[in-house]
């Protein structure tokens, strides 16, 4: 897939260094923007005493408790939440997402998925560390949206946030969470746990009288059973290898079976030996008893969507239960807990789909679920209420006019309602960068960092040269003083790297906009033997360069292309057997006045479309600096 | 290089292989090659060859590691005289897209595909058994046919473009500078008089007849006609060459014979995959036995237009003689076997059909074989200094 892998090592220390101080800075704002907001709620009831216990968005409800079954959703998906956002913080995470989870995961779907799945992942390719760092905050902000946001319609909208955030993640991490792709099966995590995040948002987002109807319970338990008994089917379903232990291919030799293959797989990934151990026993198990094994979860599977969707309240509580016991083997024996070994995200789909019908059954059996949770509500509420009214005849003043409207409504929100805004602060905060990355075609030039090295600042004097052009005209480095030039050592011949650094300097020229008239872009040829004119145009030709008015490729005899390579420090040899002739990559950028002012390895790495574009970014930064110290 | 060397060097190794997944290749560094896209399926063709000139035999071997970016075209010699073979690879550009060489005119021509993000084809020229060479460019993709160059005896160069243009350079050093001029693009040649009769479906060599007309060979749609062409005056004209069988005719392999004659090795199917040689003698044609062949993994030409190939599997290794010989099988080869090279005409007469070195490759190891009383002895190794990893 093109443009998803910037080729870098995730555990490129360059790329994690970057992570983490991205982290640690956003999170310095993120608790600097909760202190503002406290200050600012603190001040406006100091200000505002009367308005202070007034009704505040989350006291919608006030008196009702908040339905078990919805609040089990939402403290639930609260904290995986947090947690995914946890595991987005991983080190490895800006560089190896893409690569390590999106794509492989894409790779099985049809073409149009992985195109799709393609713009999400080059945009995560091409600002790895912003993308990163975005996804660890606006899950953990949701997640705490979630988790304090208790009623009314903040509560809502964190439903909605989380809706619309759990979709981004199906469609581009989890390729629509492989229901396009073969060996789609319930026991790897089909229709993808984020789908289960969605639904938990979209029915956090339902006014909250639904939670107070049986009737819901018993739609979401009917929709839950149908659900399962389709994956029945599809367990069932002959020729999809879960039924075998061994499956034997068109040679004849015996591999393991889908199910037993995938243990087997997920056992040898790095994680406590217990577990390892674990999965390679039930891996063994599986391919031996292949068959009872899926038809054991083909029945379970079958028995729990019946009774879902039967939903009888007796049978669906022994449902709920067995189902628990069911789905939390299959976390730990088959999806080996969802987020060990290797980069994982979330703990896979089993949790969410728990959580989901233990809602449903509490939703369905009102009286089974308790109104603890409401009556501490309330109690709090009430504790709040009467802090806040001593706070008002303690404190309580008059203020400017102007400044009513808005202190009456700060003033009058519920310390939840402030932390909900918080949290909406804290995504934010990850979002808006992330959106003005994405909407940045240019890559972030930390990939280019990440391969070339930082760049010392140098105030050396550019040794000079006079060469000739592609189209035989005299240039020399004096010829070109008052401009900036930046200047690289290409071989005309060259099949890898030498291609991708030209195209990165015509992208530099193109990103320097009107001030590329100020810059020069130069190549010397780096080949001993392949070095003349009819050499650098067809190069110039085949780079598509012969359009770009500062582009000038210099050739020269083998003497004068001797002292420029010595000069630059520019090692250029032949090498015997068919090799390319070898040559150090390097760029100079030299200011207007004629003094190198950078030099940087410019070996494009992977020479990612990722890579190119941020060398590119990076030259014509260089190029700017170049003409303001000039 | 001598002009009488010249004369008697117009021997070319050219290979066209073909169609429908009836031929496979193995072994060799095959390539997707030019064509209309017309036909039953892209021809492929292993550029491992041999070429014999009156200095002695050139060899082209596909040495390195697995990997493609590691793969780098060698190119050998030996001199007529006998003696050992030594590495003349040209230096300075990357060969891993493939080496393509071609003798004539005193000059050895040796053009590099294009490979990885080089869109063109330099070229290397030497006048002195590849001791030096002077860099030359084709600013276009040669095709990936071992028939893709040719050179005349006075040093005009024919190119075969991965488009299926024909381009010429009207001498060696024009070559070298990059002029080169259209002789024919695919479509002109198919549209005309003789193209349209056989049905053109791609050109697969290119080669000088006599006079030092160009020819160019190709593979047609209608059956049992082979398309060999020869251009005089900017007129394209058929060679008129019929083989027996009724299938369809990819022709592998076209070259000049000392004495104004033309070979051509070609493939007919279906009808069990046959293989030909045909010679021709100016005006008339002579077309041997067939032979089946599952698959072809490398071929060539000898002295006098015999020819060699190596069969993927089934019948052992054969060869055939000039005009009127027979298909001689030869023993099996030894492991690795990239390529067959004949002896020179110094030392053998033309198309005596006479011993065979081997060259076998184990990655950078290159070891040769010589066809002794029957059976193969080793006579020589080479290592050759791959530079793995410089062109990946």
């Amino acid at each position: 897939m093109p443009g998803m892998n910037s080729g870098l090592n995730p555990s490129d220390p360059t790329l994690v260094a970057a992570f983490r101080s991205a982290l640690l800075h956003q999170g310095a704002i993120a608790l600097l923007m909760l202190a503002f907001l406290w200050l600012l709620w603190a001040t406006a009831r100091t200000w505002r005493p009367a308005a202070s216990g007034g009704t505040g968005a989350g006291t919608a409800a006030a008196g009702a408790a908040e339905p078990r079954g919805r609040w089990l959703l939402r403290t639930g998906f609260g904290v995986l939440w947090i947690f995914d956002g946890i595991l987005q913080a991983q080190p490895k995470m800006a560089g190896g997402l893409a690569t390590q989870v999106i794509e492989p995961t894409a790779a099985s779907s049809p073409r149009w998925v992985q195109h799709l799945v393609n713009w999400g992942g080059t945009v995560w390719s091409y600002h790895p560390v912003q993308a990163a760092a975005a996804s660890v905050w606006i899950q953990v902000g949701i997640g705490v949206w979630l988790i304090v946001a208790v009623r009314g319609p903040w509560s809502r909208l964190a439903g909605a946030a989380s809706v619309a955030w759990g979709l981004v993640v199906w469609v581009f991490g989890e390729s629509f969470g492989g229901i396009f792709a073969p060996g789609l099966s319930w026991l790897t995590g089909a229709p993808g746990g984020v789908l289960f995040y969605v639904v938990a948002g979209a029915l956090l987002a339902l006014p909250e009288d639904v939670w107070r109807r049986p009737r819901s319970g018993r739609l979401l338990l009917a929709g839950l059973g149908a659900f399962l008994a389709g994956m029945a089917l599809l367990q069932a379903w002959p020729g999809r290898g879960f039924w075998q232990g061994t499956v034997r291919d068109q040679a004849g030799h015996g591999h393991a079976g889908t199910l037993s293959g995938m243990v087997r797989e997920m056992s040898a990934t790095p994680q406590p030996h217990v577990l390892s151990a674990l999965l390679a026993g039930f891996a063994s198990f599986a391919t031996r008893y292949a068959v009872g094994v899926n038809l054991v979860v083909v029945i379970a599977l079958a028995v729990l969507g019946a009774v879902f969707l039967a939903g009888r309240p007796r049978l669906v509580r022994y449902a709920v239960w067995f189902g628990i016991v069911f789905c939390l083997a299959d976390w730990v024996l088959v999806q080996d807990l969802g987020f060990l070994g290797g980069l994982g995200t979330d703990p896979n789909s089993m949790i969410p789909l728990i959580l989901l019908f233990s809602a449903g059954y509490l939703t369905l059996v009102p009286e089974v679920a308790s109104e603890m949770i409401g009556v501490n509500e309330a109690a709090e509420d009430d504790a709040e209420k009467s802090g806040d009214a001593a706070d008002a005849q303690r404190r309580g003043r008059p203020r400017p006019e102007v400044l009513r409207g808005l202190g009456n409504t700060v003033a009058s929100a519920r310390a939840r309602s402030v932390a909900a805004a918080g949290a909406v602060a804290v995504i934010v905060l990850g979002a808006a960068p992330m959106a003005a990355a994405a909407a940045n075609r240019t890559a972030d030039p930390i990939l280019a960092l990440a391969i070339s090295g930082n760049s010392g600042r140098l105030d050396l004097p550019a040794p000079g040269f006079s060469l000739t052009d592609q189209d035989g005209r005299t240039v020399s480095l004096a010829s070109l003083r008052g401009k900036v030039v930046l200047m690289t050592f290409l071989d005309p011949v060259c099949t890898t790297d030498c291609p991708i650094i030209a195209q990165e300097f015509k992208q530099a020229g193109q990103m320097l906009g009107a001030q590329a008239g100020l810059v020069e872009l130069v190549a010397v040829v780096a080949n001993p033997t392949y070095r003349s004119t009819a050499f650098t145009r067809a190069f110039d030709r085949q780079e598509g360069l012969t359009t770009v008015p500062n582009w000038r490729y210099l050739t020269g005899s083998l003497s004068q292309l001797g002292e420029v390579w010595r000069h630059y420090g520019v090692t250029v040899q032949n090498l015997p057997a068919g090799a390319m002739s070898a040559h150090n990559d390097l760029a100079v950028i030299i200011d207007p006045a004629g003094r190198i002012r950078q030099e940087m390895d410019a070996d494009p790495g992977p020479g990612t479309s990722g890579t190119e574009s941020s060398f590119s970014v990076l030259l014509s930064q260089y190029a700017r600096q170049a003409l303001r110290q000039s | 290089m001598s002009r009488r060397l010249t004369g008697a060097a117009a021997v070319l190794a050219c290979a066209v292989l073909a169609c429908g997944g009836l031929i496979t290749l193995a072994g060799c560094g095959s390539h997707p090659a030019t064509g209309t896209g017309t036909g039953p399926a892209p021809l492929t063709a292993p550029l491992s060859t041999s070429l014999v000139s009156a200095q002695g035999t050139w060899a082209v071997a596909v040495m390195g590691g697995p990997d493609a970016g590691n793969r780098f075209w060698q190119l050998f010699f030996r001199s007529a005289a006998g003696g050992r073979w030594s590495l003349v690879t040209p230096q300075g550009v990357a060969d891993n897209g493939g080496l393509v060489a071609a003798g004539g005119g005193g000059y050895l021509v040796v053009g590099i595909r294009p490979s990885q993000k080089l869109a063109f084809s330099p070229l290397a020229t030497s006048t002195d058994t590849g001791r030096n060479w002077t860099p030359g460019l084709l600013d276009a993709g040669l095709a990936d046919m071992p028939g893709a160059i040719a050179v005349g005896p006075a040093g005009r160069t024919l190119a075969l473009l991965q488009d299926g243009t024909i381009e010429a350079a009207p001498t060696a050093g024009s070559a070298a500078a990059g002029r080169w001029a259209p002789l024919a693009t695919l479509k002109a040649l198919a549209a005309s008089a003789p193209g349209r009769a056989c049905g053109l479906e791609g050109v697969t060599a290119v080669s000088f007849g006599p006079d030092e007309n160009p020819m160019a060979a190709g593979s047609c749609a209608r059956p049992g006609a082979a398309g060999v062409f020869t251009e005089a005056g900017g007129t394209w004209r058929s060679a008129g060459l019929a083989l027996p069988a009724g299938g369809r005719v990819r022709v592998l392999g076209l070259t000049a014979i000392p004495g104004g004659n033309e070979a051509l090795l070609a493939v007919s199917h279906p009808g069990g995959n046959s293989l030909f040689v045909a010679w021709r003698d100016g005006t008339r044609w002579t077309v041997s036995a067939p032979v089946a062949a599952a698959g072809v993994r490398a071929l060539g030409f000898g002295p006098g237009g015999s020819a060699w190939l190596l069969p993927d599997r089934g019948r052992p290794e054969t060869v055939a003689g000039a005009a009127g010989s027979a298909w001689r099988p030869l023993p099996p080869v030894p492991a690795g076997t990239q390529v067959l090279a004949p002896p020179g005409t110094g030392t053998l007469a033309a198309g005596s059909g006479g011993s065979y070195d081997a060259l076998a490759v184990a990655g950078s190891r290159l070891t040769v074989w010589r066809l002794v009383r029957g059976a193969w002895a080793e006579v020589q190794q080479l290592t050759v200094p791959v530079q793995y990893g410089s062109s990946g």
